[in-house]
């Protein structure tokens, strides 16, 4: 069993997802890995078209006044195109006003870089995203908190 | 295709909660009267702005029909929200 399979079943075993999430976490899995995987590796993993960019947030914490919370959104990749096409209809002034808001505040950031053709590359990059912070603040009631964004 | 359904849920620890289904297709033909009222105030960002209205309408109509399918779902202690749409 390899680690993104197991990981998609510890999470469904923990509650974090449903079992029809598991289901199309596992077929997504499936679509985007080679049916044999040659010996040298050498062979480069076909690129998937991920749909969704998922987060999923498993907080544990354990104060008094605190519970368990879970997040689970799933934005589909066309909704950040059509975000990314919205930024264009900003006007250059407005534009400009915003870059110097980024940079006041320690981003370096330009907003006249998004551009629909460097978002299909940055969506391209995206499939193989996968963020897995897992944090325990011992310190602090003992809260554990899970972290994943990935797309599928 | 813009979304039709979408399904909302909120439920708290005292008991109270719901899960609904809104009719998104109802209430698009409810806020057509106010894209009408609209009308003017497109035509003047038109005259007086740098934006292309029609462009600007053409990006609303693709966020609006990318939203199919998002699912935002949190749950805390106490409170738990739904929403999904359709």
């Amino acid at each position: 069993m390899n680690e993104n399979r197991r990981q998609i079943l510890e999470m469904l075993s923990a509650g974090q997802i449903s079992a029809d999430e598991a289901e199309r976490l596992i077929a997504a899995l499936e679509k985007g890995q080679p049916a044999s995987t040659p010996a040298d590796g050498s062979e480069s993993r076909p690129k998937t078209n991920a749909k969704y960019l998922r987060v999923l947030v498993d907080s544990e914490e354990n104060g008094k006044d605190h519970g368990p919370v879970k997040v689970n959104v799933r934005v589909p990749m066309q909704l950040l195109r059509a975000g990314v096409k919205l930024a264009g209809l900003i006007p250059a002034q407005a534009r400009d006003h915003v870059n110097d808001a980024f940079h006041k505040h320690g981003m370096q950031f330009d907003l006249n870089q998004i551009k629909p053709e460097n978002l299909e590359e940055l969506i391209e990059q995206l499939n193989d995203l996968t963020v897995d912070v897992d944090a325990a603040d011992v310190d602090r009631n003992g809260s554990k908190v899970k972290v994943k964004v990935f797309c599928e | 295709m813009i979304p039709l359904l979408a399904k909302v849920g909120v439920s708290n620890q005292s008991g109270f909660g719901f899960r609904i289904w809104i009719p998104l297709f109802l209430v698009w033909l409810l806020l057509l009267p106010i894209a009408v009222l609209l009308l003017p105030v497109i035509l003047v960002v038109w005259l007086v702005g740098q934006l292309n209205p029609f462009r600007a309408l053409a990006v609303g109509w693709e966020i609006l029909s990318s939203l199919r399918r998002t699912h935002v779902e949190v749950e805390n202690h106490n409170t738990s929200v739904l929403i999904h749409i359709v």
